[in-house]
Order: structure tokens, then C-alpha cells, then sequence
């Protein structure tokens, strides 16, 4: 779907630090949102933890960074990390050219799967919130 | 579909620029002719750039094969405009066979890169021309490339067992082996060696290697007098050894370089620089001592050796800058390389400082004298047009005294556009003739860097 | 709009003096990378040779194209013409500028201004550290603060387990850098820096940029500083440390501490005391190859910045096999930190770090 200009697709799930998970049988894959890719402009650098890190749903673990600019990657849900896009690795860029696919970064083996229910799924709840979002930050 | 969308089919897009600020640097190389060029390619592979030359055929469109582009004589000025073709991503060095004595290299492979590698292993190439940090197996070869080991080494050709090469109707060849010796068919191989990319683009070039040797000791000597350091050189040559180097340095390129680095060289007319190499001490030595002798009989104001390995390189490092450290002592210079037979350098060498003095035009003479080939720097400001008359006048007298002296136009830097005028007065007509002919057989539609040597 | 550029005659003297030899070619760490003829200082004398003589006018190609230089130097110092290129570019970056074609740093100067720092990060980490009046200032700068935060700390803790005497300041931007890329230093925030120095009554600044430590010791709006102006691997290089090694350790030399500065023996002398198993690459000291941060290049380029980290760090671990590289300098260690793959073992840090965390190890053995 496609919310104030910005891609959301269907069936997933989105958190308020501008991350998407998926289920992925019993992982979750997570990745950045289609407005934050934007905003951030051409992506040169995400940090890739080791495996088996413990993650916390809503905790930074990780950075990520454009030309001049620095963020932090926040974990959609507590779990161990167990796998990285290592393609980021030599082409961060994928971020920005197929945030939702080539582009996914982390896969995590979940705690407990219903936490997901913290992440929103609703377009009406999400463009609100992207509407928020937009009048704070800006658009690109 | 246009030239730039067919070419950014080939090579993609990052690959190719038509930007005027990308083109302006390939407009020009170390010489002083300059035109622009059309457009620019970075192919990574034979097969890209037989596509390249193929429509290139087809639409007439001229191409310029490019590696370093550090030419001192026009030989990549892309004179009718069109497309070069710039082998520098064409890097890798495809098979080192130590048993075979032979490696295989794309063209864009750098001289000393290679020789980095070769050295690993004990081997080496030796013609080491003074652009050897930059310059491209492939430039080495179209130009047959000599340097200081020439005098003893030869030069590229003697090393070219084999090339692959892209002929200007877009067709893939192989010519040579790479094996020691081989005399099956004509030899295509050496047709291409020095033809400074009028007959075909190198794209891979299958190198004969030697052992490297395992000592070596310089040594250097002052002359009060021009004419006692030629006749110093050239009677070494003829002594029964063979020096791996026999370089001469005059009064002007001895200041410059004095004056701008940090490297102590005694003011004199003329300095020699010798170098025996072998594989034992003794050999080396013995050798050296044949040299000394000779260089001693000659007049000398000071001879002495090389303290050691640093000084060693030093020495060598300020010889291969010579010709850029004395860019510092004028606007502009034009840098020649005229060849004459050895007995014959005193005269030439006696001959350029007197043409320098008649026309009040300053030249720094340096140079491969151990194999007859000395490099005129003819220092001018190209912006004042009376002096660069001058200049002009001051070569052509320079080429002309080579030529009286059994020599030729040029040793190893190549004719390109530089010396093009030049042509007829040391090829006669016959020669002319079939030399044109062959160009015109290769290349029908003169795409294949047009407007050189006068041969097309 | 003008077209032409206004170089004094020095430097246009300069530009004619290049041989175009090419060997620049070899040395190029953009070159390196794209070889493209218009990213290294031939190519770059040849645009503004033909700029001089009216062949080509000024164009926002020509601008973007002067933007591709870390001004590592490596050119100059291995140019047998004597052209000093890196030079010549600042200067054109001026130049164009003033022609009217503004770069993205136009942007990063009015956040500088704005935010006192080059990233528009609205707060200043406190260090927690005692301000005011010490003998010794710790300014430790951009890039350490908002991008090597842990370094930082350490270098702090390392020089609070030496006891040394030292206070931080309030510190904003040096700023210098909007020179090197076309702009002018931000005076009041120098001038607020200067203000704060001051009061401090210290004798001696120490920094732990490079960079900021050129633009304290060179530049005009520093000049009433009063305070003696030191890098910290000149501070340190006396002093002892009580604790090694023995893993193999290299050091990579930042252009601007190296060739820009002629440090090389300090951080050299503190490494060899705590680190006896220490390698020197091929290319080192004024053959150093730059880790492609320099110059504005991470902000204009930074796929490029970055991948020219990741050759250098490539060429480092090839030429010396080394367990732990070490440099000195905010730029260059988040340039390696960011390039570095996961399968690469080496360990990065800057010296002082490095050192902290030998003490921190050596005090948890001794504690067990």
C-alpha cells in the first residue's frame, strides 16, 4: 500500500523506529521503511553484529549511516539475532534501492512471536503516525 | 541508436562518459599536442572492446587506445576526435609461469606492478622505461619501450613471446606463443610491437621473463668534457662486458636535479651512471673493474661507487625524474629521443650543444647512451610564439643531425604525431609506400588511431 | 556568471609546471580506485590548465570534479615536477565557489554554525570530565565525539590513569574544515573556542584530531590562542606506560598528522614501547595511503571514501599480516571501523584506546 507517497506493503508489520518485520517461518526478517530510506539518503554503512547477539524489541543495537548522517537500528522484537544480509556488507546502498527485499538486514529468532502485536499493521493507525512523522522531520 | 547508447550497452553506464571535464584529461599526454576526444570508455574485457571497435568500423568513427597516456609524442591524442579506449581496468595479471619463463598480463597491467609481482618469485621484465610506476604493459608494448636496462636488456620487443589483439575491423586475434622460440608463419607478433596502436588495440600481452639478478653495483663518474664522457661510453660498450646500465646526465640536467631534490650530484659537464649486475659478487665486481678502467682512461674529474642499496636507488629515482624535475626549469620543454649509432654519440652529443648555443635556446641532454640513445630536452615557453619557433627549428636540426649520423627519429618514445613531419627524411619512399599499405590492409576505414606517424 | 578563475600567479605558475608526467597515478587513492583520469592531480592540472587559458569554461562539472580529492598529498610529495596539487584544488575550491557555484558543503557550514558541530547533532555529549582551569585542555573534536564516542572515552580514561592534570572545554566545530572545501572557518565559533581556551589559563592544548590539530597550530583565527598547540601522540610519546603486547601490531600514518604535519616518529615511539612485535607497512610514512576520509570526501563522496578505507585496509593486512592496526585519528579510524569485513580478524583502534583498554585487561589479570 502506499501511505502519504511512501511504500508499506501489505502484511507487515511496522514499528514507530521506522522498521518493518516479516515472518519468515519462525524468524522474523527485519528491515528499514520506505520513508526512512528517503530521509536518509544514500546509505554507505550498516553495522552487522555477530550471531547470536541478544536483542530486545525496541533497543538500538546496531548503526547505521548515510554520507553524514548516523542512526541507530532498533530491534522490532527481543530475540537472537541469527543471521545478517551480508551483501550490505559491500553495498549498503541495496537499502535504498529494495528496502523491503534485496535490502532486508537482520533475521531474528524470536523470544516470543507475540510481540509482534506491539508493531502496527493498520494503514489508518500507520498514516497517522506517518502524517506525525512527516510534520516533525520532513520529507525528501 | 546513437553512438553513447550503443557504447553504454557494452559497457554499462558507469563505464562510459561523454562529460566535457572527464574528456579534457584525455585530451592531452606528456607531450605538448592536445585535441579532444568524443567520448571515453572503461571496458573490462577483449570481448567489450571488440564490440566497441566493430561499431566503431561500422559508423567510421575513430578509436584511441589509451593505458597511462604518459606518451611523449602524441601517440594517444586523439588527433580526429572519437572514442578512447582506456585499458586501465584491464589490470590482472592472468598467469606467472616460472617454468615456462613466461607471464601473461591484460594490457592495462602496470610495468612495476608486474615486475612487484615477478620480483616475488625471483623474476623479472626487465625493460624498465622511467614512466614504470604508471605506465601499461600495453603502452610498453605499442611503443616497444626501452629505459635504462637497455643497454644490456634490449628492449619490449626482445620480450614479446605472444599478444592478443583486437584488429580495427572488430575481430579477436592471437599471435605469437609462449614459447621460447617459434617461427610459425609471419611473425604478426612483432608487427604490433611499436605500431602505437594504428594496427589493432592489445589487449593481452604473453611476456618472456628473465632471472633477476642477484647483485648489482653502480657507479658514477664526472666529466670536464662532453666529448671524453661519449667516447667513455661507448668504448664500454665495445670492451668485452656488458653494463646493465650506461646512462649519461649533462651540465643543465645535473643542476636541475641538484637544485630540486635532495640528492647530491657534483657540478661537471657530463656524469655517466654504470651499473654491472650478475649473479655473483665476484662476476659483478669483475666486471665493474673493466668498466672503471675505461671511464678512468677517459678524463675524468671524480669517479666513485655507490655507498650502498639506498644510494643505489636514489641514483636511479633521480635519473627516471629527470625529464619531469626539469619541467620545473621552464614553462614549457619538449622531450626527444633521437638514436644514433653508438660510436657515434660524442658527435651527436657535441652536435645538440652546439645547435642549443646557435639558437640561444636551452637543451638538457640525458639519456641510454650505452645503447645510442640520448633524450634533448629543449626547454621553451610555449606561450611566447617566437621562442617556440625556435624550438621547432632546434629539433628539426636535431633530427637531422641524428639522421646524418646513421641514426633514426626515435629510439623507444615512438613517432605519434610529434615526429610525424618528420618521416621522409629517414624512410625512403619505397618503404613509405608499404608501410601505408599495411596500414590500409589492417585498418580500411583508418578508424584505428588515425592521423599518426604520416603512415595513414 | 564569471567564468574564470582567479588563481594568483603562483599557482598558475604552478599549473603549467606539471610535466604530465602522470606519475601521480601511482600514489592516487581515488585514482586507485576508479581510474579515471579526472580523479587524480594530472588530471586535475590539465581542467584547470585549460580553465586558465580560456579553452573550457567554469561548470558545475568542473566544480564536482574539483570536489573528488582527499588532498592527501601523496601526489605532492611524489611529484618530480615539485607541483603541490592538493594545494592548487583548495585553492579552486575557493575559486569556483566564488563563482558562484556552491557545494553541499554550503549545507554543513550553516549547520555548523547552527549546531556547533558538522553533523547538526543538537546535543554535545558531556564527557563528565572536570572543565575549567588545568595545566592541559583535551579538545578532542567532530568526528571523535559524534562518531568514535568510545574512543574518545578511552583516551579520557587512558590519560586519567596516567594522572595527568587536564580539563575539557565546551567545545564547538575548529570549523577549519570549510576551508578545504571552498568555504571560509566559522569565526565566531573560533572565537568561542579561543574564549573558552582562555579561560582556562591552561599552558597547553591537546588534541586528538589531526586535523583540529593543524587548524589550532596554523590558522590565522587561532592565532591569539596562547595555549602551545600539541597532538597527543606528541604529548604521550615521553611518557611510559607500564604495560605491552605481544601481538602483532601495525600502524597506518593519517595524511594529516604524516604528510600535512611531519609526525611520524611520536605515535612510532609510543607504539614501539607497548607493542615490540610492531610491523611497518610498504606503504608508509610520506607513502602512506590515504584512508579516503580527507578532504570533504566522506561527505561528498562517501561510497567512495569508504571503499578506498577498505583498499587501504586490504593493502595493510596484506603487506604486514598484522593481529591489530593502530592509527590516531577520529577520520581515519571510523573510515577503517566502516570499511573493515566481517571476516577480516583485525582489530582497529587509535593508540590511546588502545592502550586504555591494555591497562583495563592488565588491571582485571591482576584484580583475579
Amino acid at each position: 500500500m502506499n501511505i502519504e507517497g511512501y511504500e508499506f506493503p501489505d502484511g507487515l508489520y511496522y514499528d514507530k523506529n521506522h522498521f518493518w518485520a516479516r515472518v519468515e517461518g519462525d524468524l522474523v526478517v527485519m528491515g528499514m521503511n520506505d520513508y526512512a530510506q528517503k530521509m536518509a539518503g544514500s546509505i554507505v554503512y550498516v553495522g552487522l553484529p555477530p550471531e547470536g547477539k541478544k536483542l530486545i524489541q525496541g533497543k538500538s543495537f546496531t548503526k547505521i549511516e548515510s554520507g553524514k548522517w548516523l542512526g541507530k537500528v532498533f530491534s522490532v522484537i527481543s530475540g537472537e539475532l541469527v543471521a545478517v544480509n551480508e551483501e550490505l556488507e559491500k553495498r549498503a546502498k541495496l537499502i535504498n534501492e529494495d528496502c523491503y527485499g534485496k535490502g532486508w538486514m537482520f533475521k531474528i529468532k524470536p523470544d516470543n512471536m507475540n510481540e509482534l502485536k506491539n508493531l502496527m499493521t493498520d494503514p489508518a493507525v500507520i498514516q497517522e503516525w506517518l502524517k506525525t512523522e512527516i510534520a516533525e522531520h520532513g520529507e525528501k | 541508436m546513437s553512438s553513447m547508447q550503443k557504447l553504454i550497452e557494452i559497457v554499462g553506464e558507469e563505464n562510459f562518459t561523454d562529460k566535457i571535464e572527464e574528456l579534457v584529461p584525455y585530451s592531452y599526454d606528456a607531450s605538448m599536442n592536445v585535441h579532444r576526444p568524443d567520448a571515453a570508455v572503461w571496458p573490462d574485457s577483449t570481448e567489450q572492446i571488440a564490440e566497441i571497435v566493430k561499431f566503431a568500423s561500422d559508423h567510421k568513427i575513430p578509436v584511441v587506445p589509451r593505458g597511462a597516456g604518459t606518451s611523449l609524442s602524441g601517440g594517444v591524442i586523439p588527433i580526429k576526435g572519437g572514442i578512447i579506449i582506456d585499458l586501465s581496468r584491464m589490470n590482472r595479471i592472468l598467469e606467472m609461469s616460472i617454468e615456462n619463463r613466461y607471464a601473461r598480463v591484460q594490457a592495462g597491467v602496470v610495468c612495476d606492478d608486474l615486475n612487484r609481482e615477478l620480483a616475488k618469485r625471483g623474476f623479472t621484465f626487465p625493460p624498465d622505461p622511467a614512466s614504470s610506476t604508471v605506465s601499461t604493459i600495453g603502452g610498453n608494448v605499442a611503443t616497444n619501450a626501452g629505459g635504462i636496462k637497455g643497454a644490456k636488456y634490449g628492449t619490449t620487443r626482445d620480450y614479446v613471446l605472444g599478444l592478443q589483439v583486437v584488429l580495427p575491423t572488430g575481430e579477436i586475434m592471437r599471435t605469437g606463443s609462449c614459447t621460447m622460440k617459434c617461427v610459425s608463419g609471419y611473425d604478426l607478433t612483432k608487427l604490433f610491437v611499436g605500431a602505437e596502436g594504428t594496427l589493432g588495440v592489445i589487449t593481452e600481452v604473453t611476456l618472456k621473463i628473465n632471472p633477476l639478478p642477484r647483485h648489482a653495483m653502480t657507479a658514477v663518474a664526472t666529466y670536464a668534457r662532453l666529448e671524453d664522457a661519449g667516447k667513455a661510453i661507448f668504448q664500454t660498450m665495445t670492451s668485452g662486458v656488458l653494463p646493465s646500465v650506461m646512462e649519461i646526465l649533462d651540465k643543465v640536467t645535473l643542476r636541475s636535479i641538484k637544485e630540486n631534490t635532495d640528492i647530491d650530484l657534483p657540478d661537471a659537464e657530463a656524469m655517466i651512471l654504470a651499473e654491472t649486475d650478475g649473479y655473483t659478487w665476484e662476476e659483478v665486481e669483475a666486471q665493474m673493474e673493466v668498466v672503471l678502467g675505461i671511464l678512468k682512461q677517459n678524463n675524468p674529474t671524480e669517479i666513485k661507487t655507490a655507498k650502498d642499496e639506498k644510494d643505489r636507488l636514489n641514483l636511479w629515482k633521480a635519473r627516471k625524474s629527470a625529464y619531469a624535475t626539469l619541467a620545473r626549469a621552464s614553462t614549457s620543454f619538449v622531450l626527444d629521443d633521437v638514436t644514433v649509432p653508438i660510436s657515434r654519440i660524442p658527435e651527436l652529443l657535441v652536435g645538440i650543444q652546439e645547435i642549443s648555443k646557435r639558437y640561444g635556446i636551452v637543451v638538457a641532454t640525458f639519456g641510454h647512451a650505452g645503447d645510442g640513445n640520448l633524450h634533448p630536452q629543449i626547454l621553451y615557453d610555449e606561450y611566447d610564439r617566437e621562442q617556440t619557433d625556435r624550438m621547432e627549428k632546434v629539433e628539426e636540426e636535431i633530427f637531422r643531425l641524428a639522421i646524418s649520423l646513421k641514426g633514426t627519429l626515435s629510439g623507444e618514445h615512438g613517432i605519434g604525431l610529434s615526429k610525424a613531419n618528420y618521416m621522409t627524411l629517414e624512410h625512403d619512399a619505397v618503404e613509405m609506400a608499404l608501410m601505408k599499405q599495411i596500414k590500409r590492409t589492417l585498418d580500411p576505414n583508418n578508424i584505428m588511431n588515425p592521423g599518426k606517424r604520416a603512415l595513414d | 556568471m564569471a567564468t574564470q578563475l582567479q588563481l594568483d600567479e603562483k599557482r598558475r605558475k604552478a599549473i603549467t609546471q606539471c610535466s604530465r608526467c602522470g606519475f601521480c597515478r601511482a600514489v592516487c587513492p581515488i585514482f586507485d580506485l576508479t581510474k579515471r583520469p579526472i580523479t587524480n592531480a594530472r588530471g586535475k592540472m590539465i581542467l584547470m590548465k585549460e580553465v586558465m587559458e580560456g579553452k573550457l569554461p567554469v561548470t558545475e562539472g568542473v566544480a564536482q570534479a574539483l570536489l573528488r580529492c582527499t588532498t592527501c598529498m601523496n601526489c605532492t610529495v611524489n611529484c618530480p615536477s615539485g607541483v603541490d596539487p592538493q594545494e592548487i584544488i583548495k585553492a579552486a575550491r575557493k575559486d569556483v565557489v566564488g563563482l558562484g557555484y556552491d557545494n553541499l558543503f554550503k549545507k554543513m557550514g550553516e549547520v555548523v554554525e547552527k549546531y556547533g558541530n558538522i553533523y547538526g547533532e543538537e546535543e554535545r555529549y558531556d564527557w563528565g570530565h572536570k572543565k575549567g582551569s588545568a595545566p592541559y585542555i583535551l579538545f578532542v573534536g567532530c568526528v571523535g565525539t559524534y562518531r568514535e564516542e568510545e574512543s574518545v572515552e578511552e583516551t579520557i580514561r587512558l590519560l586519567d590513569l596516567l594522572k595527568i592534570d587536564f580539563a575539557m572545554i565546551d567545545e564547538v566545530c575548529c570549523s577549519g574544515v570549510m576551508e578545504d572545501v571552498g568555504y571560509k572557518i566559522k569565526e565566531e565559533l573560533a572565537r568561542h573556542n579561543v574564549r573558552e581556551l582562555q579561560k582556562t589559563s591552561a599552558k597547553t592544548l591537546i588534541a586528538t584530531c589531526p586535523y583540529c590539530y593543524r587548524v589550532f597550530k596554523e590558522h590565522p583565527s587561532y592565532r591569539n590562542l596562547g595555549l602551545e598547540v600539541k597532538h597527543i601522540t606528541q604529548f604521550l610519546k615521553d611518557l611510559d606506560f607500564g604495560v605491552k603486547t605481544n601481538k602483532k601490531v601495525t600502524y597506518h600514518d593519517p595524511c594529516d598528522l604524516g604528510r600535512h604535519s611531519g609526525i611520524y616518529d611520536e605515535p612510532r615511539e609510543i607504539i614501539r614501547k607497548i607493542a615490540p612485535n610492531f610491523v611497518e607497512p610498504k606503504r608508509t610514512r610520506e607513502n602512506a595511503m590515504c584512508c579516503g576520509s580527507g578532504g570533504g570526501l566522506r561527505g561528498s563522496f562517501p561510497e567512495d571514501s569508504i571503499e578506498i578505507a577498505r583498499n587501504r585496509l586490504g593493502q595493510i593486512i596484506e603487506e604486514t599480516r598484522a593481529e591489530v592496526l593502530l592509527t590516531e585519528c577520529p577520520s581515519c579510524l571510523h573510515n577503517f571501523r566502516n570499511a573493515k569485513l566481517r571476516r577480516q580478524k583485525i582489530e582497529i583502534y587509535n593508540i590511546t584506546e588502545f592502550i586504555a583498554k591494555l591497562l583495563q585487561d592488565q588491571g582485571k589479570k591482576e584484580a583475579a
